[in-house]
């Protein structure tokens, strides 16, 4: 036995480690903060004066726009889908999830070829009614355009958190509503709704958070944000200081929006944890309604997932000869590589972290674990000016005073491990929910139990907690890979020269006139996105049940 | 030999005001079984964490055998302090059979590891299937498990978290005696935690009794029932009567009687007279002239509750056998053989 002289009870490997993650995972944070004191690049007063109000005008109303429309998507469908029977409605509870598997600028391109010429629309058109359109049917590829595709592939996180609101929400409140006199559209506005406020606003949020990522859809739009703002001082001008003052202005936009969603939130606590957890029974509408139900929920799907998904279909169908052979599977063995070995290296730290604040279950070591996750709220281009300006310092300093010959490669920046290392920053957070939520459910006793039988913490480790939470480290790979997969903005900046993955390749050869080419690895990309969101909604259903 | 000891032992939580645990200091001595008793929130569990390692003190000493495992912010950590500990939710390994789940802790060759595991089990009276997993087993086997587990390895001392709380009535008052046998059969040392009064009297050798985190009595079931130092231990054993009395020379004047007591000339002012239900009897003897009227008979089984009332409507209840009939009668006398006086103002 150790004597109580060697041993201080705070400190422990796991708390050190867990310090180290902390500050790897901070840097690109701390790099944009301390930044922000020197002087603005060359181009800040041409950005100042001529972009800078469209950049914000244009991000405002981006936000606006997507935040009415996936409110209105998101909440009506969550609403009839927990409310009534209707011809679907058990599908729809999981189709309607599905457009999350399609990334922003993925589901752009293809509105852009439905809309097209040479589309499926204007094609019927001509031979069936022989109809010309000039150009483009509708023109999308501007604000209103960003607004709509962009919406219709984020609903599904309104539409995912509000139904599971409603579904949370007692039985007899609703019952209550009745019997007090209020019909099934007054008890919804009275009552259910404002219920479900903290959940909408939360999954509002979230789509909030992913327009300021977004570059993709917004770059091929032709509508200059925030984000492209980032992409043009870097690229464009090679300006980093001034890529830095746009990212810190994006910054403040997450920030205000993180703390008006903590502020709607405040304490209260709607979801009624006593009384009966059954949710209202479903009501069986006139078949008039149940119809129109039907048809709300099918023309959501049609336009946010089905129609688009054919067209990728189509073009595969078109194109897939040309295009897949050898490189492309060398694509997706870079894709899936790049998003495996991100999923395994977030989900160990996930467990270093957690398992820290299990044996310390100080204030903070908390706080040390919730800064380490804050990345899934910073937008990709912001962390990419913020690995890269650091990786950069260091490979000079190494060149200055380590290495003499001239020929030797870059050893951080431009690199498959400065990319890998921003996408731990993004996605933490993606992988550390589920870990978090494996070792909430098998509690602590257990480890603790393990330790008094005189077995150490990280033996304990390895017999006791991670067999017992297998399925939730399973399930924070699968999270993280998917996400990597989708991943454009950050890849873009921080790839390695020439260095193609599957969302790099099909948004270039969009922007290159092959979008039927494109869809090959588009199509790649969002069936793998489908596997977890089907796994999602068994966790929600199960609830339900 | 004390095998436990406590100095003045603090500890506050992150945020709270008030100290979890408030100066604690007792020993406890080798072999003996002793429950912590208190109320939610009174720190029980708190202490018991902290002499297993799992919460560490803001202060003080912890020894464990002579060794000092906590001295102020320094301690020995949890997995060498061979200190045995059964959870209230026993906390088994859900992915590891019976017999492995014990032979977790044990150290040695495998001949031995496996001959000391299914000796325990069988100390402990499990007759399962050893292979079998943990939800397998009914509540009760696994409370036995989780015991064996927990006494394997041969600790320096044994500690219990509300080990009785999950069985149901009928199944308790079996187990307590047979959870103490095994206890006294292996000559460990225990300490337990418990909010019910009834599994602390009749397990325990001592008892101590915590309240806001402060210690408030340590000793053996008896003298805290009968001499409890203060009215919060009195009234922790069950409720206690009280009657208002105004002392004189040669007894006290109270609203149900007259009781002689030469005592009472201790006493200048008013005093309250207070005794537990079982001090008093429904008869009348000599030198106490007390009655009250009727207000209410319950039934127990093995024991009646009589209520009275006296002329103001102030009550007092009185136990009594339950053959008793009191068919017919208004009002009843009755007797205090045993009485605390206490200061009223």
């Amino acid at each position: 036995m150790k004597t109580v002289k060697q041993s201080y009870y705070w400190w422990n490997k796991w708390t050190g480690y867990s310090i180290l993650i902390l500050l790897l995972v901070a840097t690109p944070l701390f790099t944009i903060f301390f930044k922000l004191f020197d002087k603005p690049g060359g181009s800040w007063e041409h950005i100042a004066n001529n972009l800078l109000f469209g950049y914000f005008q244009n991000t405002i109303f981006l936000l606006i726009g997507v935040a009415v429309l996936t409110f209105l998507l998101g909440v009506s469908t969550a609403w009839l889908v927990s409310n009534y029977e209707f011809p679907g409605r058990r599908y729809f509870e999981w189709l309607l999830i599905l457009p999350l598997g399609f990334p922003g600028y993925i589901m752009a391109y293809t509105y852009v070829g439905i809309l097209d010429y040479t589309g499926p629309i204007q094609v019927f058109l001509r031979n069936n009614f022989d109809i010309q359109v000039k150009g483009s049917l509708i023109d999308i590829m501007n604000l209103p355009g960003a607004i709509f595709i962009l919406s219709i592939t984020l609903f599904p996180y309104v539409f995912l958190i509000t139904r599971s609101s409603f579904l949370q929400q007692s039985k007899t409140l609703q019952e209550a509503s009745f019997l007090l006199g209020a019909n099934r559209f007054t008890t919804f506005f009275k009552v259910a709704l404002p219920m479900a406020r903290p959940a909408i606003v939360a999954g509002i949020a979230l789509a909030a958070m992913e327009v300021l990522n977004d570059y993709g859809t917004v770059k091929y739009f032709g509508v200059n944000t925030f984000t492209t703002g980032i992409f043009r001082a870097w690229f464009s001008m090679g300006d980093a200081s001034t890529a830095i003052y746009l990212a810190a202005i994006l910054m403040v936009f997450v920030f205000v929006i993180l703390y008006l969603e903590s502020i709607q939130r405040g304490n209260r606590q709607y979801s009624s944890s006593n009384g009966s957890q059954k949710p209202t029974a479903r009501v069986h509408p006139s078949i008039g309604k149940k119809l129109l139900y039907s048809a709300i929920c099918l023309t959501i799907f049609l336009l946010s997932f089905l129609f688009p998904f054919l067209q990728l279909l189509n073009w595969v169908s078109m194109t897939y000869h040309k295009v897949v052979n050898q490189d492309f599977f060398l694509l997706i063995y870079r894709s899936f590589g790049l998003a495996a070995v991100t999923g395994f290296s977030i989900v160990v730290f996930s467990v270093i972290l957690l398992y820290a604040l299990r044996l310390s279950p100080f204030k903070w070591v908390k706080n040390i674990t919730k800064v380490a996750t804050l990345g899934y709220a910073i937008p990709g281009a912001v962390i990419a000016v913020g690995v890269m300006i650091p990786f950069i310092a260091l490979d000079k300093w190494i060149y200055s005073n380590l290495i003499t010959s001239q020929t030797a490669g870059l050893f951080f920046s431009g690199t498959l491990f400065a990319l890998v290392f921003a996408y731990i920053v993004r996605f933490m957070a993606v992988g550390y929910n589920p870990v978090e939520a494996g070792f909430q459910k098998i509690g602590i006793h257990v480890n603790e139990a393990s330790r008094l039988l005189g077995v150490r913490s990280t033996k304990t480790l390895w017999k006791i907690d991670l067999p017992l939470i297998k399925t939730s480290l399973v399930s924070g790979i699968i999270l993280v890979f998917v996400d990597v997969l989708k991943e454009l903005p950050l890849t873009l900046i921080l790839r390695p020269f020439n260095y193609q993955t599957l969302a790099t390749k099909a948004f270039d050869m969009a922007t290159n006139e092959m979008i039927a080419e494109s869809a090959n690895a588009a199509l790649i990309i969002i069936l793998t996105g489908i596997i977890p969101i089907i796994f999602l909604n068994r966790l929600i259903r199960k609830r339900e049940l | 030999m004390s095998i436990l000891s406590l100095q003045q032992v603090n500890k506050k939580y992150n945020q709270a005001i008030d100290f979890a645990i408030n100066d604690v200091s007792f020993e406890v001595e080798e072999g003996e079984i002793l429950a912590l008793v208190g109320e939610s929130g009174s720190g029980k569990t708190t202490l018991l964490r902290l002499i297993a390692g799992l919460e560490h003190p803001d202060s003080g000493i912890i020894s464990l055998s002579g060794q000092k495992i906590v001295e102020g912010k320094r301690s020995v950590p949890a997995h060498e302090r061979q200190v045995g500990m059964v959870f209230q939710d026993y906390a088994l390994f859900p992915h590891l059979t019976i017999l492995d789940n014990i032979k977790f802790g044990l150290k040695g060759s495998n001949q031995e590891v496996e001959r000391v595991a299914k000796d325990t089990l069988r100390l402990v009276g499990l007759k399962e299937d050893y292979t079998k997993y943990p939800h397998q087993l009914s509540g009760g086997q696994q409370q036995r498990v989780a015991l064996a587990r927990a006494i394997a390895p041969n600790p320096k001392i044994l500690l219990m978290d509300e080990p009785f709380s999950n069985l149901d009535a009928m199944l308790k008052d079996q187990i307590r005696e047979e959870i103490r046998q095994i206890i006294k059969k292996t000559g460990i040392t225990a300490i337990f935690v418990t909010h019910d009064t009834k599994d602390a009297l009749s397990t325990a050798d001592r008892i101590a009794i915590l309240h806001k985190g402060f210690l408030q009595q340590i000793d053996i079931p008896k003298v805290l029932y009968e001499n409890p130092v203060n009215p919060y231990v009195a009234n922790f054993f069950g409720k206690r009567n009280e009657m208002e009395a105004i002392p004189t020379e040669d007894g006290y004047h109270t609203t149900f009687g007259f009781i002689s007591d030469s005592e009472a000339k201790k006493h200048k002012n008013k005093v309250k007279l207070l005794f537990r239900p079982e001090h008093g009897e429904v008869v009348q003897r000599d030198g106490q002239q007390l009655s009250g009227k009727i207000v209410k008979i319950s039934y127990f089984g093995s024991h009646q509750m009589v209520k009275l009332a006296d002329d103001e409507g102030k009550r007092v209840t009185i136990r009594t056998n339950p053959g008793r009939s009191f068919e017919g009668m208004d009002r009843a006398q009755f007797f205090l053989w045993k009485y605390d006086v206490e200061e009223a103002y």
